[in-house]
Parts: structure tokens; sequence; C-alpha cells
């Protein structure tokens, strides 16, 4: 613990700095690729990878599943879907009165000579809503699942990293990972061919 | 952007070239023969030609949708500089170059009109015996004799065949002429005529939708037409050269060129363009005109919409939207073999159906008797589709393995891959993201 006093009478601590992760950098995406594998197979969990443009199989040397997010997308569709049709048959073609935060009655209103249950007329309205509530929550659940926006990350910190957006390409292992020991994981991570491995700290 | 852990895929010429084509082209060109003799020879044997020309006529359109479908498959690959596709264009370019030959398709209806009967499949080259049956429909056709005459007629449909013949014939021997020469220039120029071809290509089929198709209900009009034709062409054309794709692979071709990622964009072409966008187009046009409710326009539903034929509209809705969009919507289906060969056919046969919805049923003329469609659904309630027909579905089979006999014969000998297209490398290293 390192303890500043100032002149004034009000003492500040300042913690040390925290280990936030360690940053390996590779050359090559050949390189990354065969050590993503080896870090999958050590059984690490917070851990990323970082290069300047997308690596065709990566996500599969990762270890990473699928997403479940096209499977939510089609279930909020088919919401969407279903509120346009219970929103049309309640408002168009019924009377029958429900609270909806106020009381709300139904209107049947005729629309050129139409039956007051047309599906026809209602389809283009399921059709919007379907695509609207699709759009909305595959951006939605997108961030939310890749949990943005975040609007700070530690490895913004460190000079070497600016070099993830140009020509190399970066693991890091985060400390809160529970296989996560500084001297062993920076050693595996040299063992695996990294040009140069980092501590990123927390500020 | 290959890593060191995709294997370089066999370009050795035992992978490219197909040793099994001449078989398919000679069991392909039998078979045609015996269905389209047996088809016509059933449809004459019957006794009722306008019958048995609207018949062949579906039959036809069928043939052509699954060429033209190809043909726009080619011209957008080049169109937005596609790489990805690199590695299934060839077979496209094969079944459309077929265009060159279907002219001869249409000589039975030249013939028609040569001989004076063109009458008995478009109402509009007589329009005194119109008039006898209903002068208010006959006035309105007259209206438009400026361009519905038979001379016209001929002139435009010679267009069309020139235009397609020559836009399938120019990307497909630019295609085989870059096998020799490896000169990337070559997919310069046809990058430069795929927007003009585009262009040629809108407005043809969408004339002749309405000269072949629409003009069969002369009195009656739907700007959608020719999308809607297009759709047809889309679902058909996509179809069959997935179809074609997979076939050659299972005969052991193409090896590891055609991987799963293509299968799988071809099957999302097939959800978009044949499912959802025809399901888009055809709604589109159906609600306009129930909206509307303008009676010129509605008669051509009416007989759609009694008796059996509301059945067949009803399977059009499940079976050529509904259930392929549950089924092809996700990935898997789309990446095994099997299962996208299944939605193909399915898709295939639903496409047929759909040109039979199309170009059968006759706006009836009798519309003026009825007070208002109860009375008319009860009377035609005895109206029924024939799709069990024999004289339809041997041309139609015959159509399909002349289409594929054709291919088959163009395809042998040369390589089933454009294997100098500066795009290749690309293409085999393609991944879905």
């Amino acid at each position: 613990m390192t303890t500043l006093t100032t002149t004034q009478t009000e003492t500040k601590t300042i913690a040390p700095a925290r280990l936030n992760c360690l940053l390996a950098e590779f050359e090559n995406p050949a390189q990354i690729m065969a050590a993503a594998e080896k870090v999958r197979d050590a059984g690490y969990r917070y851990w990323d990878c970082h290069t300047p443009f997308p690596v065709h199989g990566l996500d599969g040397a990762m270890g990473i599943q699928r997403t479940i997010l096209p499977v939510l997308v089609f279930c909020a569709g088919a919401a969407g879907c279903t509120t346009g049709l219970v929103l049309q048959l309640f408002t168009n073609s019924f009377d029958f009165t429900v609270w909806a935060m106020v009381w709300v009655t139904g209107y049947p209103f005729l629309i050129s000579g139409k039956p007051a249950l047309s599906i026809p007329a209602f389809i283009p309205v399921m059709f919007e809503l379907t695509i609207l509530f699709s759009a909305l929550s595959c951006v939605g659940l997108m961030l939310l699942m890749n949990h943005l926006p975040r609007l700070h990350n530690p490895l913004f910190t460190c000079e070497r990293f600016r070099r993830a957006s140009d020509d190399r390409f970066f693991i890091s292992i985060e400390a809160r990972d529970p296989r996560f020991y500084r001297s062993k994981t920076e050693a595996f991570l040299k063992s695996l061919g990294a040009s140069a491995v980092e501590a990123v700290v927390e500020d | 952007m290959a890593h060191d852990h995709h294997h370089a895929p066999d370009l050795s010429a035992g992978n490219l070239t197909g040793s099994s084509l001449a078989m398919h082209a000679r069991n392909c060109g039998i078979a045609a023969a015996a269905f389209l003799g047996f088809g016509a020879w059933n449809g004459f044997r019957s006794g009722d030609t306008a019958h048995f020309a609207r018949t062949y006529l579906v039959c036809m359109m069928f043939a052509l949708a699954i060429c033209l479908g190809a043909l726009f498959f080619v011209i957008v690959q080049h169109l937005t500089r596609a790489g990805w596709s690199v590695a299934v264009r060839r077979p496209a370019e094969a079944l459309a170059q077929n265009l060159r030959w279907m002219w001869v398709l249409f000589l039975p209806i030249a013939w028609m009109g040569w001989t004076g009967h063109l009458d008995e499949l478009f109402p509009w080259a007589n329009l005194e015996e119109m008039a006898k049956i209903s002068p208010a429909e006959a006035q309105l056709v007259a209206n438009k004799s400026g361009f519905l005459n038979e001379r016209f007629f001929f002139v435009r449909a010679a267009i069309y065949f020139v235009v397609w013949g020559g836009l399938a014939s120019f990307f497909w021997t630019s295609s085989l002429r870059q096998d020799r020469t490896g000169d990337p220039a070559i997919t310069a120029t046809c990058r430069k005529w795929a927007g003009p071809s585009m262009i040629l290509f809108g407005l043809t089929i969408t004339f002749a939708a309405v000269d072949w198709m629409m003009s069969l209900s002369p009195a009656w009009f739907s700007t959608m037409f020719g999308v809607y034709f297009f759709a047809a062409c889309v679902t058909c054309g996509y179809s069959v050269m997935t179809l074609i794709c997979l076939r050659l692979q299972r005969d052991g071709q193409l090896k590891g060129i055609i991987t799963a990622e293509h299968y799988q964009d071809l099957g999302k072409l097939i959800f978009a363009f044949g499912v959802v966008f025809w399901a888009y187009i055809a709604f589109s046009q159906f609600m306009l005109i129930w909206y509307g409710n303008l009676p010129e326009e509605t008669a051509w539903y009416l007989p759609r919409q009694v008796g059996g034929w509301l059945w067949l509209s009803w399977a059009l809705l499940f079976g050529h939207f509904v259930l392929p969009f549950v089924f092809l919507i996700s990935r898997w289906p789309k990446r095994w073999p099997a299962t996208l060969a299944a939605g193909c056919v399915w898709m295939l046969v639903f496409g047929f159906i759909d040109l039979y919805y199309l170009i059968m049923p006759h706006v009836p003329h009798d519309l003026g008797e009825f007070a208002n469609y109860r009375e008319f659904a009860e009377k035609h309630a005895s109206d029924s589709p024939h799709l069990g027909d024999p004289t339809l579905i041997f041309l139609a089979a015959g159509v399909l393995a002349l289409v594929l006999a054709m291919t088959a014969r163009s395809l042998k000998g040369k390589s089933l891959l454009a294997s100098r297209d500066p795009s290749l490398g690309e293409s085999l290293a393609f991944q879905n993201m």
C-alpha cells in the first residue's frame, strides 16, 4: 500500500495498479489460430482474440458455440406477427372491452364493404410488425449478449494493442479467469509462440 | 484469407470434367423423347386442342422459367462482382445457354399462328368470336389491338428469343474462353455488360409474361405480372441449378470445390426469392385486386377461387410459402445435401404448380348472369384443376428432361468449374460468417 500525503489535511489512498489481463502478441493468422486452440484446450473461460480482420475458423479454434440469437429473433418476429394480428382483430373486428392501462373498446368499422374480420387487409401490418420486432430485437439482443455498449476497455491503455487494428494478432486472458496464475499463464502464452507478452492493468 | 487448416481443393482435370455427363445426356434425352412423344400423342388423341395448347404452354413456360432463372443468376453474379459464386457458376451458365434453343419450344405456338388457330390459346386473336360471347370484353380488348395483334406478337416473341439467346451465349462463351486463355479482362467485360444485360433481361421477361400468360385473359391486367413471372423463374431456375450441383458432386466431380458454404448460400437465395419474394409478390397482386374490388380485375381470381381451384390456391399458399419457409429458415437444411435436395425438388414442383395456376383457368364468360359470388361459386363448384392429367405430367417431365439433357450435353467435355476466373480463390475459401 502506497500512501501519499498531500500538504493539506486530506489524505488520499491509491490502490496499486490491479492486473486486468495478460496480452500476447502474434505475428500472423496461422499463429493465432494454433495458439487459440491451445488456450481453448487449456480450459480458460475469460479470454479473447483481437485481429485486424475476420479470421475464418477462429470461432471454432476458440471453441465458441453458435449463438442462439437467430432463435430469439424468430420468436420476436413471431411475437410481432401475433401482435399485429391481435391488435387489428381487437380494434377492427370485435367490440368487446378490455383493460389495457385504460378501458378500451374495439370498433368494427365498415371499410369498402369488406367483412370486419378480413385477414388479407391485416397482413401488411402483421408483416411490418414482424419485420420491426425482428430487426429491433436482433440489434438490441446482439448488443446485450455482447455486453455492449462498453465505453472503455483496459486494453486501450496498452500502446502495443494499437496494432490490433493494423498488422498484429492478440490473445488476452483475463485475470478473473479461475485458471489464471500470472506466472504460469505468462509462461504458457510464451510457450505458444507469442512474440511478446504484456501485462495490462486496470486504470 | 486462406489459413493452414484449409486443404487446397483438387483442381485436377479428373475432378473438373464430368465423366457421367455423356450418360446423363443420353438418359435424359431418351426420357425427353419418350415423355414428350407420349404427352403429345395423348394430347392430340384427346381432341381438345384448346386444352392441349394450354397444357403445352404451362410446360413451355416451365422450361423457360428454369433457364431464365439460371440466366438471372449468372447476370446478377457479374453485376454484383460476387466472388463466392464462382464455384457454382458454370452449371448455371450451362443451364442458361439452353436459351439459345428454346425458340424450338415456341414453334408449336408459331405454327398455331401460321395456320390461323392462335385464338384457341389467345382469345384476342379472334375479336369477332370474342364479341359473340362478350361484346363488352371484346370492346376492351379491341382497344388493345395496337399491341395485341398477331404480327406484333410474333415480332416480340422473336425479339425475346434473340435477346435471351444472345445474353446466354455471351456469358457462356466468355466463360469458356476464359478457361482457355485465363484472361482476367474477360471477367471485366462480363461485369461491364452485366448492367445492360440485366435491363434487357428485366424488360424481356416482363413483356414475355404479359404476352404469353397475362394475355390469355386479354381484358384483365396486373402491373405485377412480369415480376410474378420473375419470381417463378427464380424459384424454378435456382432449384434446378442447385440440384445439378448436388448431382455432379454425387457423381464424384467437383469434390471439395462446392462446399456446404456454397450450398447454404444457394439455399438462402431459394429461401429469399423462391419462397419469401414469391409470397410477397403473389400476395401483393392478390391484395390490391381484392381491396380495389373492381369487376374487370377480380374476374381473374374468380375461377381460381371456386371448386377444386380454391384448394389449389390454398395448396400454393402453404406449399410454396408456409412449409418451405419453416423448413428452409434454419441453417442445417441448407447445408446438408439430402435436405437441400428435398427442398429444391419441393420448390420445383410448386414452381410448376404455380405456373399451372397462372395459365390454366379460364376467366368465365357468364359472369354477368350471376347476382353474387355465392351463386357463381355454386354453379362452378365442380370446376377443378387436373394435375393428374397424363398429358400435363408427361409434357412437364419431358421438357424438364429435355433441359437437363441439353445442359448435360453442353457440359460434356468442358470444365465444370470456371477454373481460371480471377475470383476463384475467394470462392474456394468462402465461408459464411
